[in-house]
């Protein structure tokens, strides 16, 4: 018996006017993979990512979830099913409290789910050093725990895929690796991960299996050491480097 | 009992600790005593302050809260009074004539907003279209209650009345009893404080968490599992049925009721009380809506013509100096100040 992949893409288009945003995409990313996508500006990375959470409809093709086509359900539903996603700016409440933030996502009755979940949980709030209890105003955080709550946040909902919009984007070197450090071990209990990122030193630090995009198409696909090595990679994204 | 005290005092609205609480025990047997030390006179225009705070309530639910803005919520108090004068007029000679009017006024208001709501939500029309939307509803009430006059616009026994307005509906009671005077003050007091407390502890509960997050950010709240269009509809719906509460109090109230209660000026007015209060608080609400109808009364019956002018020059005032709202605002000081005082004390 072969299973379905965690999450898969069949033939997905997108156009806005006349740029094709995305163009035939098919991506197969496996349980348990921690896949990293990645391309120069303008690639199509965000409306592949938009797409993926059911924020923007594609214009033909599918989207599966664990063999499921959740390419006509709306964002909360695919949430239902499994996926947390963060986005490219800090969307963590700044209002409520890190306790309140921590408390807000929909947790899923399957009981398998949540103790999965819970220690999936427990792994992020021991690595950033959170405290599920603070009281203080997620306002009041630093940039990167605001990024972190984020993440814990989405965790908290226990989903089986995270999605994940440049993690590390505006952190320093510490914290980065920080975030490096949470990704795999998160990664290590079994949990999806895919990841929209820029910095390739993040991406040779977490990725196991690389996503190339370019002009809205798959450009290259495979384990990090070859795409990194990739002559033709390295003229679109790396600036010939 | 824990459970039961972090949802009436949680931090979902303004007020926490055994000072306050001291103070609203105070307040309530104030009200209490009341009609004891004044008039019958005094009694009935305080019940009609007190009437209109649940139509405050939802205001300060939906628009503060939940973050949407209906300019338009008198619509649900004149459907519920409107429905109220038609069933109970019509089942006069019935002792449950009242009750059935005032449940049935209210399951009205509740389907009306559901439809509508349902049409607004569910077609995810931009934020800043709906206080236009829910306006164009009320001025197309006010407009076709006002060309029912004649003989023929009828339902039943009760004539709708036109611009004259429905007159000769019943007050509220249970066969024999009937709610006037000071009875019917203490009916608005105790549907006051159950609406107040009922909405504090669904603001402090997970449902009322949501609420705000969906006021704070739509999309991430979407995209941590939950439905917003079914929960902002079900907000929706139960402000409009706050709002009918207080429509029903206001037919039973004075026995009458005009197209002009769900026109443009009436449809300002919740607007302004939530506004002035602190529309994220539901406390705030409370007292600005007490206060500015005891001020708006005050002031046109001692014949003084501007009382509009003076409501609305109070908004702008707000607007400008107090923009989260005079009562929020100054309880926010006040809690700078206390823990000051506090520290100063223990010293």
């Amino acid at each position: 018996m072969t299973t379905a992949p965690m999450l898969e893409t069949r033939r997905l288009n997108k156009r806005f006017g006349g740029v094709v945003a995305a163009d035939n995409i098919d991506l197969s990313v496996e349980t348990g993979e921690l896949r990293c996508l990645i391309g120069p500006n303008g690639a199509g990375k965000s409306t592949l990512f938009a797409m993926l959470c059911g924020i923007q409809r594609a214009d033909g093709g599918q989207i599966l979830l664990a063999g499921r086509d959740v390419t006509h359900m709306q964002a909360f539903q695919r949430v239902r099913l499994g996926v947390g996603l963060t986005f490219q700016t800090n969307r963590a409440f700044h209002q409520l409290s890190v306790r309140e933030n921590l408390a807000i996502p929909r947790i899923p009755h399957d009981a398998e789910r949540r103790a999965l979940g819970a220690e999936r949980l427990a792994v992020a709030l021991e690595t950033f050093g959170l405290d599920p209890e603070d009281e203080t105003r997620a306002g009041e955080l630093s940039h990167n725990q605001l990024q972190w709550l984020e993440i814990a946040m989405v965790l908290s909902g226990y989903p089986d895929l995270i999605l994940l919009d440049e993690p590390a984007a505006g952190m320093a070197g510490e914290e980065t690796a920080r975030t490096a450090t949470l990704l795999k071990r998160l990664n290590a209990t079994g949990l999806t991960i895919v990841v929209v990122e820029h910095d390739i030193a993040f991406v040779k630090e977490v990725a196991q299996s690389v996503t190339v995009l370019h002009q809205g198409r798959v450009f290259a696909e495979g384990p990090v050491e070859a795409i990194t090595a990739n002559e033709e990679v390295r003229k679109i994204y790396l600036g010939k480097a | 009992m824990s459970g039961l005290a972090r949802l009436v005092g949680g931090p979902a609205d303004i007020g926490r600790g055994p000072v306050f609480w001291s103070l609203v025990a105070l307040t309530l047997l104030g009200f209490a005593l009341y009609p004891s030390a004044v008039s019958e006179f005094q009694v009935s225009n305080t019940a009609y302050y007190l009437l209109n705070i649940p139509l405050g309530l939802g205001m300060a639910l939906l628009w503060g809260y939940c973050g949407v803005l209906s300019f338009g919520h008198v619509a649900y108090f004149g459907i519920a009074g409107y429905s109220y004068g038609v069933i109970a007029g019509n089942l006069s000679d019935s002792p449950s004539g009242p009750v059935v009017g005032a449940l049935g006024g209210l399951l009205v208001s509740a389907v009306v907003a559901g439809v509508f709501g349902y049409f607004v939500f569910y077609a995810r029309v931009q934020k800043w279209i709906i206080p236009i939307l829910t306006l164009v509803l009320t001025l197309l009430l006010e407009t076709f209650l006002g060309q029912t006059a004649g003989y023929q616009w009828r339902i039943g026994s009760v004539l709708l009345g036109g611009y004259n307005g429905m007159t000769g509906i019943p007050s509220f009671g249970f066969g024999e009893f009937e709610f006037q005077g000071t009875s019917f003050y203490y009916l608005c007091l105790v549907l006051v404080l159950a609406c107040y407390f009922g909405l504090r502890m669904l603001l402090n509960s997970g449902f009322g968490q949501v609420v705000v997050a969906i006021r704070e950010d739509e999309l991430r709240t979407e995209t941590l599992g939950y439905d917003i269009r079914a929960r902002q509809w079900a907000v929706f719906v139960l402000s409009a049925v706050l709002a009918g509460l207080s429509g029903l109090l206001y037919v039973q109230w004075g026995n009458y009721i005009t197209p002009s209660q769900v026109g443009l000026l009436q449809a300002a007015l919740p607007v302004i009380w939530t506004a002035v209060g602190g529309s994220t608080s539901l406390l705030a609400v409370v007292i600005a809506t007490f206060a500015l109808n005891w001020l708006t009364y005050t002031l046109s019956s001692e014949g003084n013509q501007y009382a509009m002018v003076i409501i609305g020059a109070l908004l702008v005032v707000t607007m400008l100096f107090f923009p989260r709202g005079i009562v929020v605002m100054l309880a926010e000081h006040l809690d700078r100040l206390l823990p000051r005082a506090r520290r100063e004390a223990r010293r």
